[in-house]
């Protein structure tokens, strides 16, 4: 673990505070958790009543011929006969309506195309360990697969770090709205997140470098070595303020970025995200959330998720996973099409479709529909309504936003879809999305196709 | 057109065609043709001996008859530019065979191929029978050879090898993109030259022409067609120049920027491969990359083909022609695009639902291009083939409701 070589006192983020009047004691020191803060703003938020379309409100129920209703950037209704006198009303007969599309697994900006040289800023692979290294200051907001995943419906989305490293760095969840700093995307009050990664990739970046991990046991070991320096730091800075608060004038640990992230999980601040494909390292890696006292979180690329669906369950653990990609790592040799449903059938269960892809994130609708036909042909009974939770409140509740949108309940921020059709069809293509009730896309009016600056003039 | 031939068809066809004699008429189905007789309603298909014996026949009689219900028969879908029975694990070295050390003009990977591959059953079941097989090559610009294959996992399932030369222009990391264009016409003048020294000087016409020799004469003579990688519009530009200077029957594979030069591709009549969904700039190649490029190149009468490099992921192509048709494309457009135009490109006697050709034929549940679809039953050479792959018994196994242990399940 690398420790800063700034002594505490001189790091000028410290902020001072406790100063009691207790003239023995030195100033109490602590840092600030937010200081890339989120400038985010919703645009241009409308009073918009769509009206007869079917809605899958992304909690499992379907209306038919329903009204929604947006008003001051929240689902202010959702229902029959609806009336606001003025409201901009869309005619959303033979339409869809969703919640806006989550992709809990995206590496847009941080592996922006063009995906040239000097865009490769998605894994530090330099540690097997990078936990101080966070994502979003990797992000370059132009990235042009930002506005081809808002065609697509994604209206929140989760960049993570790659999986060279057992432990990746922190993630960011973005608002999908264009904008040219990363934090005028971030989104407000989203918990971060914590990459992880088993199996294949950790051992052969630093295996073949002839440097620990080179096995799955070296991964093991590498993350119990972190978690356990983690829980030790951490117990340095308890110490430090309980015996501050005792009134005793005591010096503060030296900070660790490193540790400091990974404190942040045993707090219950920052969710886990761990790229874990296999059975039996998913099994592994629970037992070692329970050792170190954190939540396991979501296992990401789960192909084998369906093997374990009881323990996923039992554990609450989020598993998010493709429809059908397979066989380009012998971890990825078990594919089945229903992994998805298999997991899903659990009860406490939280099946997720991700994209980690800039083309499939434009499509998670087809991914999901995929899984669900697969499924259906194969003796599964699953409707839309309940197969679009897995790109919407089943993905909140991976990144921890489930109080704030993947549902269109009222109150929650209007982050909407439109779809010209079932969103479970190949022809459907969202016309209309909406993020925090501020149109942001419409299929019909290049007023409301944002085009980043990359792409801008050329021919 | 072929007379330049290794072809293993009648071998192939010989082989495959002794175990069925009973006839299969399908009736009551929309038959999307991919023919000039389009899409057929209501409509009925026979096959015998391997052989479609008609179409749409005013009287049906068959050993076996079923019962579409409105339900819909496409020809067997040909996916091109993968590396299907060469690979079966991608980061398993030893698995890999689409890449020799050193590649060039001659290389044959049809020796590599493993017809016994879990890749083949799981595309199978996606309606694809026919695959049109590549090696692949990193920094090289010729990469050998394709081959085509039934995706029946027979032992005999190679059809046709030395079907395409296949290259690569653009992008180059190491090199100029100049350099990959200059390589193929100093080897194309090269041949020009000998082949005219050869004519005038006819005595000496003994000596045996190499095997690169062969290869390029065969390009010259437009006997095999040459897949040229290419996305950016000057590159495609330069290879429908070679068709012009050489009279090289270019393909072109990858076509990123092909809308931009539609005229030009429809008026030198070069067919494109494309990825439908590969819509974003991944360099400076790719600027043109959208989801309106299919439908684009159809109505400007480029003979359009959809293909999924990713081996593994080649039972989307379907959902990819669905998607070309929301951007744009007509559906019997897409069809062809998976079918009638890729035989065409690489002289395939496949692709099509008419009378005497081979019977590649897929029943569908429902519309062949739709997520909710899947193929009921697949018929390659008119042998009904099985649609379960290795995924299914693993299903199968973990969704069991067997009290035993999993591994002593064996669906």
């Amino acid at each position: 673990m690398r420790r800063l070589a700034l002594s505490t006192t001189a790091l000028s983020i410290a902020i001072l505070s406790g100063c009691s009047g207790n003239e023995s004691q030195d100033p109490f020191v602590s840092y600030d958790k937010n200081p890339y803060p989120s400038t985010y703003q919703a645009s241009e938020q409308m009073t918009v009543l769509i009206t007869g379309a079917t809605v899958l409100d992304g909690l499992g129920g379907k209306l038919e011929s329903a009204d929604v209703l947006l008003e001051n950037g929240v689902i202010k209704a959702v229902g029959q006969g609806i009336d606001v006198g003025n409201a901009k009303v869309i005619d959303g007969t033979g339409k869809y309506v969703t919640p806006g599309i989550i992709d809990v697994h995206s590496h847009l900006g941080a592996y922006p195309n063009p995906s040239v040289e000097s865009h490769q800023d998605g894994n530090e692979m330099t540690h097997p360990v990078t936990a101080e290294v966070w994502v979003e200051h990797s992000v370059w907001p132009q990235d042009p697969g930002f506005e081809t995943a808002r065609a697509g419906g994604i209206t929140t989305l989760q960049i993570l770090p790659g999986s060279a490293n057992l432990i990746g760095g922190r993630s960011v969840t973005l608002k999908n709205v264009s904008a040219h700093t990363m934090q005028a995307m971030k989104m407000p009050d989203a918990p971060y997140g914590l990459k992880m990664a088993c199996g294949e990739n950790p051992k052969r970046v630093y295996g073949g470098r002839k440097e620990a991990p080179s096995t799955r046991m070296g991964n093991m070991a590498g993350y119990r070595m972190a978690w356990s320096e983690a829980t030790e730091y951490k117990r340095a800075w308890d110490k430090y303020e309980s015996d501050y608060k005792a009134g005793k004038n005591v010096q503060a640990p030296e900070r660790d970025f490193t540790l400091d992230t990974l404190v942040g999980v045993l707090e219950g601040d920052i969710k886990i995200h761990n790229h874990c494909y296999k059975a039996e390292e998913m099994a592994m890696m629970i037992d070692l959330s329970k050792e170190f006292g954190y939540h396991a979180g979501t296992f990401h690329h789960a192909v084998e998720a369906y093997k374990i669906g009881d323990l996923l369950a039992e554990n609450k653990v989020c598993a998010a996973m493709w429809p059908d990609w397979w066989g380009f790592k012998m971890e990825a040799y078990d594919m089945i099409q229903e992994n998805a449903a298999v997991v899903d059938s659990y009860q406490n269960s939280c099946a997720v479709v991700h994209s980690d892809s800039d083309t499939t994130i434009q499509r998670l609708n087809q991914e999901a529909a995929k899984i669900m036909f697969r499924a259906n042909e194969n003796g599964f009974d699953i409707s839309e309504e309940h197969a679009i939770s897995w790109i919407t409140s089943n993905a909140a509740i991976s990144l921890g936003i489930e109080d704030k949108t993947g549902s269109l309940q009222a109150g929650k921020q209007a982050d909407v879809v439109i779809w010209n059709q079932s969103p479970f069809s190949v022809y459907a293509k969202a016309e209309q999305v909406f993020i925090d009730g501020a149109k942001v896309f419409d299929v019909n009016d290049p007023e409301y196709q944002a085009q980043s600056d990359f792409l801008l003039g050329q021919q | 057109m072929k007379s330049f031939k290794f072809s293993l068809l009648a071998a192939s066809l010989l082989a495959s065609s002794s175990a069925f004699a009973a006839s299969v008429a399908i009736k009551n189905a929309t038959i999307f043709t991919a023919s000039e007789k389009g899409t057929l309603e209501n409509a009925s298909i026979v096959f015998e001996d391997g052989v479609i014996t008609a179409v749409n026949p005013a009287t049906l009689s068959a050993d076996t008859i079923i019962d579409a219900k409105g339900k819909f028969v496409t020809p067997g879908f040909i996916s091109a530019m993968n590396q299907i029975g060469l690979v079966e694990v991608g980061a398993v070295s030893t698995s890999r065979d689409a890449s020799p050390k050193k590649a060039d003009i001659t290389f044959d990977p049809s020796y590599g191929f493993n017809p016994e591959s879990s890749l083949i059953p799981f595309a199978r079941k996606a309606g694809i029978t026919r695959s049109v097989v590549t090696p692949f090559s990193w920094g090289e610009t010729f990469h050998g050879q394709a081959f085509s294959v039934l995706m029946n996992s027979e032992f005999n399932s190679i059809v046709d090898t030395k079907t395409a030369v296949v290259v690569t222009f653009g992008a180059a990391s190491k090199d100029s993109r100049a350099s990959s264009i200059l390589t193929l016409i100093d080897k194309l003048k090269g041949q020009q030259a000998k082949l005219e020294k050869a004519s005038d000087d006819a005595e000496k016409s003994d000596k045996k022409p190499s095997e690169e020799e062969k290869l390029l004469t065969a390009l010259l003579n437009g006997e095999v067609p040459l897949v040229a990688g290419a996305s950016r519009a000057s590159d495609i530009l330069h290879l429908i120049n070679i068709k012009k200077d050489f009279g090289v029957d270019v393909i072109i594979s990858g076509g990123k920027d092909a809308a931009k030069v539609k005229t030009q591709l429809a008026e030198a009549k070069v067919p494109v491969m494309i990825s439908v969904l590969d819509n974003l700039p991944g360099n400076f190649d790719s600027l043109g990359a959208g989801l309106t490029t299919a439908g684009e190149l159809e109505k400007a009468g480029v003979e359009v083909m959809f293909i999924n490099t990713d081996s593994h992921m080649i039972h989307n192509l379907r959902f990819d022609a669905g998607n070309a048709v929301s951007y744009g494309m007509s559906v019997d457009g897409a069809v062809a695009a998976l079918t009638s135009n890729v035989a065409k490109a690489f002289n395939m006697d496949s692709g099509v639902l008419a009378k005497g050709k081979p019977a590649d034929v897929v029943l569908w549940s429902g519309d062949p291009l739709e997520l909710s679809s899947y193929a009921q039953s697949v018929w390659i050479n008119g042998e009904k083939v099985s649609t379960e792959a290795r995924h299914d018994k693993l299903r199968d196994r973990y969704t069991s409701k067997d009290a035993k242990r999993r591994g002593y399940i064996k669906p």
